[in-house]
């Protein structure tokens, strides 16, 4: 008599509760690219993009060149199964060349990894060897040209058949693309499993019943909404705030060798920092000023250089990946913060000569730049324009004040900014 | 103060009849509730509606929320050049160069791309003065509409090598049998190009050039030619007449050279404690011009009287001087008193004449040489190089065409199909030759029956040059690659010529070989180029004129035509003027242009036929009704006080058929009507074609309601006292109460000043805030909604009885008050006041409540009522990626539903400030200047520091004529007016 209506109650009272489950798994599932890294995935999509039609090239081409090989001449294409099981085998080390054992992929990886790696990764030299009609992988590694390239294929030795073979892998990796790069899979795993937990908990609650206590069921369904709370609360705050940024950049680029080892200045390349609001990125021909004699580098050989030359030859700049981004609506002016704020550029770009692979460090938030607008003192004294200010000079002769802060002189203003 | 204003001629008579509901001002019967009740009824959403879309949009916004951010790649240059900084806005100077339109400009370009006209200060022409279709003129570069793309034959596309080997071949084959090739150009005032095209009729011996202009001042060539032997067009000096005397010429809009005339009229007639005097303006027109509307005594009279009256003053005048008269009529008005005067300002008092008549223009002459005007008042020494062609060539070669007698012809920057009145006749000529060939850059009607297309560049893309003035010589530069596969006319007749070279080296070479031997500065020929681009104008002394040996016979030739055009007086007369917007109709597909509010009307996307109340009566025309006028054009009725009685004035430009989704079908072709080539003539035939025009007019919704907004004395009272008119500003500065502390602006303390006496509402600064802060255009539905954008718009109240009404202009903008009544209501904060005076307003803060916009007093704010600037039912300029080039990076595009208005131009400001603030030193005063003060031609707009006591608006804030907008309400606006003091004759 009096069950009934009680297993009634508690029917629509856990509906509430469970409708949320399932609303959150639903953000969950549109919400976890977010915790990957999306640059990444995004370019891997681009790069398998242009595969596609890259294979459809190989296709044609093994199409148009099907006259029949002879062993002396070197003919792209037409490669059998063999030769690419083969190929794949050689690559990662399985099987051994006839000049010996080399493990290509522990260098050259042939997946994405967030390691930095210095070497070309396999899709790299595939795409090398594809763009490039008289590159011969054999030649490459018979004889190698570079520090570098020696030391490291030392005493390699690849027949034509190996090469056949290595090719038909490389078509294989073109085809297949650079891979994606899965980030954060901690934090992924949470929030699945909890989501996980919490469906199990709501089946248990409402329709199985195997568990009789109630008590696990509602400590699983709290927390996992905590957490997928914090989880959503975290995510939307952070909206359109890249901190910690650092994607992969088509040159394997590292501020630590340049600025820190090499310790060029900042303005040296990034040259209109200070007459522009843009610090600028530099244009290739900056680049060449120092790697038209410098062709190899002590990490990554002579790979990522050539990219600099291959621009001039082609034409196309180099696509950088951007990291710092300021919302459209908010005008910052580089020129200004560097001459008349005499900010060094650590101060908001954070200690790039450390990094190899450019992070953004700092959030880039508004209240960011107004906590700096507020304690950061201006250049009142040395710089003619404030004269402006006549009771505030008064009153640091006076003593009253000794320095005065941006903010007090219209550093807050909305307009500073925004207009 | 004791004036009445008014502002429309409905609230006139609401305000007659004491009527309290001005409601009803702009013609609506119903009640607003009425309205309400209608629209909710028609509704279809309902509460049930909204809670879905709350619902859909929590979910979405979730869902949204997740989304990732977009990768955003950064390209650098591959080759940086070393002039070209990204971020860094450079200028570069050049001529804006349209028929008889010149202006020495310089243009803005942000990243490789042109975004900004500004004046070129070093002109002696315009000083740094622009036009409305100047500052528009960048727009029309990014027109992807209307522009030709490729090269055209019978409207397919082909190559420019296949076009030059056909039509070399062609000419080659006229010019061997003797065939006629007709060039058709207007009056071209690049020297380059005129000795190019002579190099080209050597190289084609069948060539011809025919010069024929839209707007024709041969006129006024003509009758120097006859009065005085000299085929000149003088220059006007507006700047030193006491007297100036206007018969239907609108030299503040469009006649001559306007931009100069507004700034030298408007210099004579700026008063100062130090200078207390300014010139007397009177005006004979038969259309309400803004000329007109500057005048100090401003006489109403058809066409046919207004030169009946100049025919008396002339014969009043030659009395006076002991000549000879023609023969006057006695007219209605006190000619003797004026020509006396006239005589009295012996050297100081100028005549003119808007007539393209050249008898008429000999009558204004011959009074000028009477009271000794040449030499003084107008200059022979710098003649104007425009008006060079008469209508009598153009004539021919069109019945030529027509008789088969001409084999090829070519029309570069005319298209007679439009602007000459036998249209019919100019087609069928057109479609009789066996090559028809037009360089048009944009869509046009003459182009559209040609054979070939060969686009020539946009004037931002061409290399050029131009003298305007005799001696004043500017050039122009590209400032960006050519958008399209266009090619510049003067490269195509290179190319067609044989020649190697292009364009930009003969040009250079004869700017070298011809002008360097001119100047003395430069010695090496490389620098004399380059410092010629970098200054873009080189003006060399004049030598002293040609003797003007005055023939008074002359002028008894006339007296048979002058009569004959005054018998020719009908009950009904109509005039028709370039428009202040679209001129000529050239660029009337730039939709800045269109929505352009006409000062003195405020309606935009149309033309109209003015006619007075008293002659609607009359004629039974009620507002709106459309009229077909001498069979020709059709247009509907607008009642303007002012027009003469017994008249109708169309503007033109409008009425285009194939211009661009912008200009087409918008009015109606007032060219139709100009048969005589005069401007004027008789309304033989009008009918109502049934169904009523609603204009789209921004003003009805304003009225003063009974306020001194306008305040507006005589030079007399000003003379006695500077505060004349101006009284109530001291009885409102004594009454200062505030429970509030006094606002203290420590740094800057930014203000702007307005001299009424200076402004002559040319519209100007409207445009160029509209291209400085990314106004959108929003088409004529929204327009007639009420929803105008303009951050800056020209307020105009008429005072006095309505046929002949006196009008003020005042420009307004926000007022930036002290007080402001926005700031506090706004429930977000988004619009504050900052440390500097300025009310800024945050677009990311605003959700749009427009508390604000109720609590303006002075209406300046705006509201983004819907995607102005994305969507295509709006606007078609910035909806595509190639449109969106002519918006300034520093301003944000805003969103649908926040409010925006005036910022004073503050990414201007802060440039400046942060300039100062880089090169450690003081912010120099007029180092900033806003959009609208940049490019007003009268200077009437100062901006400038408060907090600066050396600065001029600090010192004209204290001038007595200084008033702010409804002090009483104590807002205490950033903004003065300096009182309007005219000049009549007692």
């Amino acid at each position: 008599m009096h069950t009934k209506p009680i297993a009634g109650r508690m029917r629509t009272g856990a509906l509430l509760p469970g409708l949320f489950v399932l609303l959150f798994i639903m953000i969950g599932w549109f919400h976890m690219p977010l915790f990957s890294q999306d640059a990444l995935a995004l370019e891997a999509e681009e790069v398998i993009a242009a595969t596609d039609s890259l294979t459809e090239d190989i296709k044609g081409k093994v199409e148009t060149e099907a006259a029949p090989e002879t062993e002396q001449v070197y003919t792209r294409g037409n490669y059998s199964k063999q030769d690419l099981r083969r190929g794949e085998r050689l690559f990662k080390g399985l099987v051994p060349f006839g000049s010996g054992p080399h493990d290509c992929a522990s260098c050259h990886y042939p997946t994405r990894t967030d390691t930095l790696n210095w070497n070309p990764s396999a899709f790299d030299l595939a795409k090398l060897w594809y763009d490039n009609e008289d590159y011969r992988i054999a030649e490459k590694l018979n004889s190698p040209a570079g520090m570098r390239m020696m030391n490291d294929h030392q005493g390699m030795s690849i027949t034509p058949d190996e090469e056949r073979q290595l090719e038909a892998y490389y078509t294989e990796v073109l085809k297949k693309g650079p891979g994606e790069l899965q980030a954060y899979p901690i934090r992924a795993f949470i929030f699945w499993g909890l989501g996980l937990l919490m469906l199990l908990a709501l089946i248990d609650l409402l329709i199985t019943k195997k568990i009789k206590f109630r008590v696990p069921h509602v400590l699983i369904l709290i927390i996992g909404l905590v957490v997928h709370m914090q989880f959503a609360v975290a995510e939307s705050r952070n909206l359109g705030r890249t901190q910690g940024y650092a994607p992969d950049q088509p040159i394997k680029f590292s501020h630590l060798i340049h600025a820190g080892e090499n310790e060029i200045d900042c303005n040296y390349c990034h040259t209109i920092s200070g007459i522009s609001l843009s610090a600028g990125i530099p244009s290739n021909n900056t680049c060449l000023n120092c790697h038209n004699v410098i062709r190899e580098g002590t990490n990554s050989g002579r790979f990522e250089i050539n990219k600099i030359h291959q621009a001039v030859e082609t034409g196309e700049p180099i696509r950088w990946i951007r990291i710092h981004k300021l919302p459209d609506h908010s005008f910052f002016s580089h020129a200004q913060h560097i001459n008349a704020g005499k900010l060094e550029c650590q101060e908001c770009h954070g200690p790039v000569e450390e990094m190899h692979l450019l992070r953004q460090v700092e959030d880039l938030s508004m209240g960011w730049c107004l906590t700096c607008h507020r304690d950061n003192d201006v250049d009142f004294l040395d710089n003619p324009y404030f004269q402006i200010y006549k009771q505030l000079h008064q009153d640091i002769k006076d003593g009253k004040i000794d320095a005065v802060k941006a903010a007090r002189i219209g550093g807050e203003d909305c307009m500073r900014c925004h207009y | 103060m004791e004036k009445k204003y008014w502002k429309s001629l409905n609230e006139l008579q609401i305000t007659e009849q004491q009527q309290a509901d001005l409601h009803a001002e702009d013609g609506q019967d119903r009640s607003m509730v009425e309205i309400l009740a209608d629209e909710a009824n028609n509704k279809s959403s309902s509460r049930r509606d909204f809670l879905k879309w709350c619902g859909i949009s929590f979910v979405s916004a979730t869902v949204l929320s997740a989304c990732e951010n977009p990768v955003k790649k950064a390209i650098p240059y591959l080759n940086q050049p070393e002039t070209l900084v990204p971020g860094k806005a450079s200028y570069y100077a050049s001529t804006y160069l349209n028929g008889n339109e010149y202006c020495p400009v310089l243009v803005k370009s942000r990243d490789g791309r042109p975004i900004k006209i500004e004046g070129n200060t070093l002109s002696g022409i315009t000083k740094g003065g622009t036009s409305a279709r100047v500052q528009a003129s960048v727009l029309s570069l990014y027109d992807t509409g209307a522009r030709y793309k490729t090269a055209l034959k019978n409207g397919e596309e082909t190559e420019w090598a296949e076009v030059d080997t056909n039509i070399v071949e062609k000419l080659k084959e006229i010019s061997d049998r003797g065939g006629r090739i007709a060039l058709v150009t207007p009056t071209l005032l690049s020297p380059s190009s005129k000795a190019l095209i002579e190099e080209f009729k050597s190289t084609f011996a069948g060539v011809e050039v025919i010069a024929w202009d839209a707007i024709p001042y041969h006129g006024l060539r003509k009758a120097h030619e006859n009065l005085f032997g000299n085929a000149i067009i003088p220059d006007y000096r507006f700047d030193k007449a006491e007297l100036i005397v206007g018969f239907g010429c609108d030299f503040l809009a469009t006649w001559l050279s306007p931009v100069e005339f507004a700034g030298h009229y408007a210099e004579r007639r700026r008063l100062s404690q130090e200078k207390p005097e300014m010139s007397r303006h009177i005006q004979f027109e038969s259309m309400l011009s803004l000329t007109g509307a500057s005048a100090d005594e401003r006489v109403p009279v058809k066409p046919t009287e207004e030169l009946k009256i100049l025919l008396a003053l002339h014969d009043q005048v030659a009395a006076l001087a002991g000549q000879a008269g023609i023969g006057a009529a006695s007219v209605d008005y006190d000619v003797e008193s004026l020509a006396r005067q006239l005589m009295e300002n012996q050297g100081k008092a100028l005549v003119v004449s808007g007539s393209s008549q050249a008898e008429v223009q000999m009558l204004a002459a011959a009074i000028n040489q009477m009271c000794g005007a040449y030499g003084t008042t107008i200059e022979t020494t710098t003649p104007l190089m425009i008006g060079m062609a008469g209508d009598n060539a153009f004539d021919n070669l069109l019945n030529d065409m027509n008789q088969g007698n001409v084999d090829a012809v070519m029309f570069y920057h005319t298209n007679p199909v439009y602007h000459h009145a036998a249209t019919e006749k100019v087609i069928s000529g057109i479609e009789k030759t066996t090559l028809s060939i037009s360089f048009a850059s944009t869509k046009d009607e003459t182009a559209k029956v040609c054979q070939y297309i060969l686009p020539d560049h946009h004037y931002l893309e061409s290399w050029g040059d131009a003298e305007f003035k005799s001696g004043h010589y500017s050039l122009l530069q590209p400032l960006i690659q050519p958008l399209f596969k266009t090619r510049q006319f003067q490269d195509t007749l290179l190319a067609w010529m044989g020649k190697d070279s292009d364009f930009h080296a003969y040009l250079k070479n004869r700017w070298q070989n011809n002008l360097m031997p001119l100047q003395s500065e430069f010695n090496e020929a490389e620098i004399f180029w380059i410092k010629s681009l970098q200054a873009g104008v080189l003006e060399i002394q004049p030598n002293r004129g040609q003797a003007m040996n005055f023939n008074p016979a002359a002028l008894s030739e006339i007296a048979g035509k002058i009569n004959n055009r005054i018998a020719s007086a009908a009950e009904l007369e109509f005039v028709i003027y370039p428009s202040l917007s679209l001129a000529d109709g050239h660029d009337a597909n730039n939709p800045w242009l269109q929505e352009l509010p006409d000062p003195i009307t405020s309606v935009c996307w149309d033309n109209f036929a003015a006619v007075s109340p008293a002659t609607a009566t009359s004629l039974g025309l009620a507002e709106g009704d459309l009229i077909r006028i001498n069979e020709k054009t059709r247009v509907p009725v607008l009642i303007q006080p002012g027009v003469a009685a017994g008249c109708m004035s169309i503007a033109l430009g409008y009425g285009r058929t194939h211009a661009g989704i912008s200009a087409d079908e918008r009015g109606g072709n007032a060219f139709l009507l100009n048969t005589n080539r005069l401007f004027s003539g008789e309304v033989s035939n009008w009918e109502k074609v049934g169904g009523k025009h609603e204009f789209a007019r921004t003003q009805t919704h304003f009225s003063m309601e009974g306020r001194a907004i306008v305040r507006e004395s005589t030079l007399d009272k000003y003379q006695q006292d500077p505060a004349a008119g101006n009284e109530l500003h001291k009885y409102h500065e004594k009454h200062k109460t505030t429970l509030y502390p006094a606002q203290e602006f420590e740094g800057h303390h930014w203000a702007l000043m307005v001299d009424l006496n200076a402004c002559t509402g040319c519209s100007t600064c409207v445009i160029a805030c509209q291209s400085e802060n990314n106004i959108p255009v929003i088409g004529k539905d929204q327009v007639r909604r009420r929803r105008i954008m303009h951050w800056m718009r020209i307020d105009r109240y008429y005072t006095g009885e309505a046929e002949n009404p006196g009008v003020v202009f005042q420009p307004l903008m926000c007022q930036h008050c002290d007080h402001a009544p926005c700031e506090n209501v706004c429930p977000v904060a988004a619009t504050t006041h900052s440390q500097e005076g300025i009310n800024q307003i945050t677009y990311n803060r605003c959700v749009g409540t427009k508390y604000c916009i109720n609590n303006c007093p002075y209406k300046v704010r705006r509201f983004n009522w819907y995607e102005f600037a994305t969507k295509e039912e709006f606007n078609t300029h910035t909806t595509t990626d190639l449109g969106r080039m002519v918006l300034n990076p520093d301003v944000t595009v805003r969103e649908r539903g926040v409010v925006e208005k005036c910022s004073f131009c503050v990414q201007r400001i802060q440039e400046a400030k942060l300039t100062a603030k880089n090169e450690r030193r003081l912010l120099n005063d007029g180092e900033v200047k806003p959009a609208c003060a940049q490019a007003c031609p009268s200077n009437a707009l100062v901006f400038g520091d408060l907090n600066d006591p050396e600065s001029k608006v600090s010192k004209l804030i204290k001038d007595p004529r200084n008033y702010h907008l409804l002090e009483e309400l104590h807002t205490l606006p950033s903004v003065g007016y300096l009182t309007k003091i005219r000049n009549p004759r007692t």
